[in-house]
C-alpha cells in the first residue's frame, strides 16, 4: 500500500469509527447549562425545572422532590443534576411514575440506522451516585415506532460510571424530522403499571409493564438523593470518554430548545421596538440560533413588570404576547398598557421588577 | 403545563391599522403561576399540542377581548 493510500485509509477509519467527529448525541450531558433556574422545590408534575434539556417526568404520586444543579467536582465534571426526595410516598399506586429524561430529534439520530439491516448498537454512559445503594433503570424509547429497551443499573454512595450498550434494532426507522424520536429515560420510581412485567434489554414493542421492572423507589424515603452527570449517548458498542464541550457551544445547542432572554432580573434591557400607534407597541428579537420550531413565549406577568422608554417618557407594561413567531425571530406586542405611547415613537424595553422573566421555548 | 385558561390573540394588520379575525397565538394562564404563555399556532410546538389535548378533553378556548 502506498503512503497516500495508507493515509487515506487512516482518514476513513477516523471518520467512520467512534474516534472521529462528534460522539455525544446528547446536549448538556455535563449539566453545565441551567437557563431556567439552579434549584426548584416541591416538584410534583412533569416539566423542565433546572438543567437544560433534562425533563422530570412525574405523575400520580404524593411524593415531592427538589431538583438542583449542583457543583460536585469529580472525573473532570464540575456540575451534576441532584434530585432530593422531600416528601416520601411509600404507598405506591399502580399508575405512579417518576424519573429524568431527555428527548432527541429524529434528524439527530439517523446515524443509528435503526430499522435497517445494518443498524448500529447504541451505547449510553453516565456517572451516578446516591445516598444509599439502589437499582434504577435506563430506557431507550423509540417514539416513532413505540419500541423500547431498558437495562438496570446500580447506584452507590460513590460516583460510578455506568455503561450500557443496547443491541442494534433492525425494526422501525427513526423519522428524519424535528420531532421527538428517541427518548433516553432514567426510571427512578414506578407503580405496577410500569414495573410488573419483565425488563427487556433489547428493543421490543412497548408494553408499559416492562419498562421499569426491578427498580427501587426513589420516593421511599426523604433520605433519598440521586446525582447524575456526564451522560453520553453514542453510536457503537463502546463507551468512549465523555465528550466535553465549551460552555458557549453547549449553551447554543440548548438554545435551540429554550432561550432565556431575562430571568428574574430588574432593570435589564431586553429589546427595542416602536409604537405603531397609540395602542400598539411592538418589539422584535432575533434569536441566537434557529429554534426547533416557532417558540412559545414564557413571560412572568405582573403590574408594571416591564417598562417601555420612549420620547422622554416611560410606560409601565404588564406583559407581552406573540405577534409573530418563527424559529429565527419573534415579534412581541402589547395592546393593553401601551395606550399612552406616542405613535411612531421608538421604544426601549427594560425589565422593571425583580421577578420579570422572558423566555422562548421550543422543547420536544 | 397546567392550563387554567386559553384565550385567542388576534393578528394586528398594520396595513389596516386594526385587528383582523386571524388568530396568531393562544394566551395561556396556568394554575398557581404568574407565568403566562403565548403559544404560536404551530403543530410542531409541544405547547400547541398540549392545548389541542386540553380542548379534546372538553375545555374551551376563549375569544379575544
Amino acid at each position: 500500500m502506498t503512503k497516500a493510500a495508507e493515509l487515506a485509509k487512516m482518514g476513513e477509519v477516523l471518520t467512520n469509527s467512534q474516534i472521529g467527529g462528534r460522539r455525544n448525541i446528547l446536549i448538556n450531558g455535563a449539566m453545565n447549562v441551567a437557563q431556567r433556574a439552579t434549584s426548584s422545590t416541591g416538584i410534583s408534575t412533569s416539566g423542565y425545572y433546572t438543567v437544560d434539556r433534562f425533563q422530570l417526568f412525574m405523575g400520580n404520586t404524593d411524593g415531592r422532590v427538589t431538583a438542583s444543579q449542583v457543583a460536585d467536582v469529580h472525573d473532570g465534571f464540575a456540575n451534576a443534576l441532584k434530585l432530593e426526595c422531600t416528601t416520601a410516598d411509600t404507598s405506591i399506586a399502580s399508575s405512579e411514575f417518576f424519573g429524568v429524561q431527555t428527548k432527541i430529534e429524529g434528524q439527530d439520530v439517523q446515524q443509528f440506522k435503526k430499522g435497517s439491516s445494518d443498524a448500529e448498537s447504541i451505547t449510553v454512559s453516565f456517572y451516578v451516585k446516591g445516598n444509599a445503594s439502589a437499582t434504577f433503570a435506563v430506557e431507550l424509547f423509540d417514539n416513532d415506532n413505540s419500541r423500547q429497551a431498558s437495562q438496570l443499573f446500580s447506584v452507590t454512595t460513590s460516583w460510578t460510571r455506568v455503561t450500557k450498550t443496547f443491541t442494534p434494532d433492525t425494526t422501525g426507522a427513526f423519522d428524519d424530522n424535528n420531532e421527538s424520536s428517541l427518548v433516553l429515560a432514567f426510571w427512578l420510581h414506578g407503580g405496577s403499571n410500569f414495573t410488573s412485567g419483565t425488563l427487556s434489554s433489547t428493543f421490543v414493542s412497548s408494553n408499559n409493564v416492562n419498562r421499569a421492572a426491578g427498580i427501587s423507589s426513589f420516593l421511599d424515603s426523604t433520605d433519598r438523593t440521586f446525582f447524575i452527570t456526564g451522560i453520553q449517548l453514542e453510536v457503537g458498542s463502546v463507551a468512549t470518554p465523555f465528550e466535553h464541550r465549551s460552555f458557549g457551544e453547549e449553551l447554543l445547542l440548548c438554545q435551540r430548545y429554550y432561550y432565556s432572554i431575562v430571568f428574574q432580573t430588574n432593570n435589564k434591557y431586553v429589546g427595542h421596538g416602536s409604537y405603531y400607534n397609540t395602542s400598539q407597541l411592538f418589539w422584535f428579537k432575533d434569536l441566537p440560533t434557529t429554534m426547533r420550531t416557532a417558540p412559545t413565549l414564557e413571560i412572568a406577568a405582573g403590574t408594571n413588570y416591564y417598562t417601555a422608554y420612549r420620547t422622554s417618557n416611560a410606560d409601565g407594561v404588564n406583559t407581552f404576547n406573540i405577534s409573530t413567531a418563527t424559529p429565527d425571530g419573534v415579534m412581541f406586542q402589547n395592546t393593553t398598557e401601551a395606550s399612552v405611547g406616542s405613535e411612531g415613537a421608538g421604544a426601549i424595553i427594560y425589565t422593571a421588577n425583580d421577578a420579570a422573566s422572558i423566555a422562548l421555548k421550543a422543547e420536544l | 403545563m397546567n392550563i387554567k385558561t386559553v384565550k385567542k390573540n388576534l393578528f394586528f394588520d398594520t396595513k389596516l391599522g386594526d385587528f383582523t379575525d386571524e388568530v396568531v397565538s393562544y394566551q395561556v394562564t396556568q394554575e398557581g403561576s404568574n407565568i403566562v404563555l403565548s403559544v404560536p399556532l404551530n403543530p410542531d410546538n409541544t405547547d400547541y399540542q398540549a392545548i389541542q389535548e386540553w380542548v379534546a378533553e372538553g375545555n374551551k378556548i376563549e375569544d379575544a377581548d
